[in-house]
């Protein structure tokens, strides 16, 4: 008889991974007790609770690893590219070259929470004039100067215009700390004029013509400097390549996030899924092992989908979410409050289309950077939310808002007003704090409320 | 004549008026901050909406500009609130490369198209061009009677001429006539001993703000500089007359995009530039920060203002209501006892 998955604890995650590793289960080298990390300063992984699929292991030391793999490759002789901001496209031309990493240095955003706010990047940032009223994306700064959790890259480039205050302005303040940046422009996408030559963009957006030539010439000095750096060219076959690269994982989480989505009783944990679409937006500093790692994921659900096994019971409500929570663990809140992912956008859908093969390639990769949810109307946004929540059969739609983000004071009204008026489905928006232990019980009553009212609507 | 409002000091006046149209730079009341949400907006942005949205019937259109995220999403909600026609002017953060400048005139090209759907007529050359070269002399004498004005009526005139009012209406209406030493004690030999010049720097000022100079006047002070965004800081260049007539537009760009220095453009050099050399010039003892709760543009300058002049600053974050004015004051007040 098939056992339902159930989620561990970090002690009993960590016995599975001995069991496995005495019994010599195939493992990557990097695969290892996730209590390792605990002992570097990542307290917030004791609080969480884990998948317990071998796949979930490897997803898990995939990602915390990562802070190792750059130095490896620095070690190795690569160059490191910090691509900000853009979220899924200069890391595809990146990995076009040979000798070449890229990572997003936003993702320290995380960092106070891994760390419980123990690791003091806060307060860095702070001292630099970037205080609370800031997205937790300030943490950014604070590891560049205590230099403590990533290599300073060789390139760093930021796009900005049509991007939040916050992050343009800690990119700023950085760039004032001597950390030169290419910064690029990022138009703000709108809708065609009357007789304007139009292209759909990936994902669905329409956009004039003129914006995408703009973001493709913005994009072709980034192409000139990435390749300096390689000290390679970066032509147009390399970036094909990459794009079909690129491809390969999005297709995998495509299909991972489909059947995550849909399949009931849910085959896997929102927060590993979670974690697994923050794979693609620079595959976590190896490309090819993001690809192996979803693979692995992948074939887990579809396991438990035809042993009709599940994390939590069937039935569960659905809730998509909309933006990635600052705090990890309000994504075993969900599901402690009998709710269940069903769809995300966390402000990266473009890095999760499918990037087009058959346009020359830096056409390609300026459709996908201006498909960019962010860089256009809440409205778009939210038709792409509508449009998905009712594609994968959602009940209910949580606005997540990041504290200090410029960007949520209005786009969560105009996000839940379209929802509402569309779907007619209800729609929470919670704010989630880097570390939320003190805002637990207002965050669980309101998921909570949310779940009985999704019943309750099944029952007219 | 119909009138257009807008926000920005990137919006070019002249090119609304070649379109037969009348432009009008808005100050919003404080007091219109009654729309959107409370927690997270600025409330520069919500008196912005407010009050054009309570004005809509007198208006053909809006123009808000990229310039922050807070106004990029305020279009929007204004325009899901039914007031008159918006339209969201790209205004490039990067300004090193040509492809910015070329989007910058293809946004001024595309709100020419926009201007005529609310019933004006896309000019001639010649037409922008005198339009151009009238408001460059309003502007050139503007400039030449600021000098004589204390800065609350400096930025007065400012307010009244980017709202449209005749020259003499915006920098007169008394003061200069007056002399500026006979309304302020600040402006004679004596009041400029006994007070400390000061910069002010930052965001648009709303209606109401202006009494932040009588507030910094009590507290001891007196504005040497004024660096916000409704200052002449955000005054255009003066146009090249010669190539005003070869190519207006471009010169539309260079006197607009390509000059005027300002907190979201990267980098943000020509901004620290222009505060060195008038900071110098001013003799400014200490520095002011004025910037609405929530922009984060302006809030991540404050250090960095105290690193790169060595001045004290003090940082005012205003909420656009009233209670919060008195605090205000109150600050004002400790950072002069400071610097006394």
């Amino acid at each position: 008889m098939s056992v339902a998955p159930k989620r561990l604890t970090i002690g009993e995650l960590d016995r599975l991974c001995r069991r496995r590793q005495a019994a010599g289960a195939p493992m990557p080298a990097y695969a290892g007790p996730l209590a390792r990390h605990v002992a570097d300063g990542d307290r917030r992984l004791l609080k969480l609770e884990y998948d317990d699929s071998a796949a979930a292991l490897r997803l898990w030391s995939f990602l915390l690893t990562e802070e190792e793999r750059l130095p490896a490759a620095r070690a190795a002789g690569r160059k490191i590219v910090g691509t900000m901001k853009d979220l899924g496209t200069v890391p595809v031309m990146a990995y076009a070259l040979p000798n070449v990493v890229a990572f997003y240095p936003d993702g320290a955003w995380w960092t106070p929470c891994v760390m419980e706010l123990s690791e003091g990047l806060f307060g860095v940032a702070q001292s630099l004039g970037l205080g609370d009223a800031f997205c937790p994306v300030r943490a950014m700064a604070g590891a560049f100067v205590n230099r403590a959790h990533f290599p300073i890259p060789d390139l760093l480039t930021c796009s900005v215009g049509a991007t939040c205050d916050d992050f343009s302005a800690v990119a700023q303040r950085l760039e004032s700390l001597g950390f030169p940046i290419l910064w690029w422009e990022m138009p703000s996408r709108r809708a065609p004029e009357p007789g304007e030559a139009a292209v759909t963009l990936p994902g669905g957006f329409r956009a004039p013509a003129s914006q995408v030539a703009m973001v493709r010439s913005e994009l072709e000095r980034l192409r000139a400097a990435l390749a300096a750096l390689a000290g390679a060219p970066l032509g147009d076959a390399e970036l094909a390549a990459g794009i079909r690269e690129a491809n390969r994982v999005r297709a995998v989480l495509g299909d991972l996030r489909r059947l995550a989505y849909t399949a009931d009783p849910c085959p896997m944990p929102a927060l590993e899924m979670l974690i697994a679409e923050m794979l693609a937006i620079h595959f976590c500093s190896d490309r090819a092992e993001s690809v192996a790692v979803l693979t692995e994921l992948l074939a887990e659900v579809r396991l438990r989908m035809d042993e009709g096994r599940g994390v939590v019971p069937a039935g569960a409500a659905r809730l998509f979410w909309v933006n990635p929570v600052a705090d990890l663990r309000v994504m075993n809140l969900l599901e402690d409050c009998g709710a269940r992912l069903g769809g995300t956008e966390f402000l990266f859908c473009h890095a999760l289309d499918a990037i087009p093969e058959d346009l020359p390639p830096m056409e390609a990769l300026a459709r996908m950077a201006l498909a960019d949810p962010m860089v256009g109307p809440s409205a778009d946004r939210a038709a792409r939310i509508v449009r998905d929540a009712r594609t994968l059969g959602a009940e209910a739609v949580v606005v997540s808002r990041i504290p200090g983000a410029s960007h949520c004071a209005l786009e969560g009204a105009v996000i839940g007003q379209i929802v509402r008026e569309t779907l007619g489905l209800p729609v929470v928006e919670l704010e989630v704090p880097p570390v939320a232990d003190p805002m637990w019980p207002t965050l669980k009553t309101r998921l909570e409320a949310l779940v009985e009212t999704v019943m309750e609507r099944r029952k007219r | 004549m119909s009138t257009v409002v807008y926000s920005s000091p990137f919006v070019p006046a002249e090119w609304i008026a070649a379109h037969g149209l009348r432009p009008r730079r808005l100050r919003p009341g404080a007091g219109a901050a009654s729309v959107g949400p409370v927690m997270g907006m600025c409330p520069y942005a919500r008196a912005f909406v407010g009050d054009v949205a309570s004005g809509a019937a007198a208006l053909a259109g809006a123009v808000l500009t990229t310039t922050c995220d807070q106004m990029r999403r305020a279009a929007e909600w204004l325009a899901l609130g039914g007031g008159p026609p918006v339209f969201l002017m790209n205004v490039p953060a990067t300004w090193q490369t040509p492809a910015s400048a070329r989007l910058y005139r293809d946004e001024l090209q595309r709100l020419g198209r926009f201007l005529v759907r609310l019933g004006g007529a896309a000019p001639s050359r010649e037409r922008l061009a005198d339009t151009m070269e009238a408001y460059d002399a309003r502007r050139t004498a503007l400039r030449g009677a600021l000098g004589a004005l204390g800065a609350r009526e400096a930025s007065e005139a400012i307010a009244r001429f980017d709202a449209g009012e005749d020259l003499e209406s915006a920098t007169l209406c008394g003061t200069a006539a007056l002399g500026c030493a006979a309304l302020h004690r600040s402006c004679t030999p004596e009041g400029r001993r006994a007070t400390v010049p000061l910069a002010l720097v930052g965001g648009p000022l709303a209606r109401e703000d202006v009494r932040l100079f009588g507030a910094i006047e009590r507290a001891g002070g007196r504005v040497v500089l004024d660096g916000t965004e409704s200052g002449a800081r955000t005054l255009p260049a003066p146009f090249d007359r010669r190539r005003l007539r070869d190519d207006p537009l471009l010169e539309l760009v260079d006197a607009y995009f390509g000059a005027i220095p300002d907190i979201f453009r990267r980098p943000d050099t020509a901004l620290y530039q222009w505060l060195g050399r008038e900071l110098a010039a001013s003799g400014a003892r200490g520095i002011v920060v004025w910037r609405n709760v929530w922009c984060d543009l302006w809030a991540a300058s404050v250090v960095r203002l105290r690193e790169a002049t060595g001045l004290a600053v003090l940082d005012l974050d205003v909420s656009g209501e009233e209670a919060g004015f008195n605090r205000t004051a109150d600050r004002l007040q400790a950072f002069m006892e400071m610097l006394k």
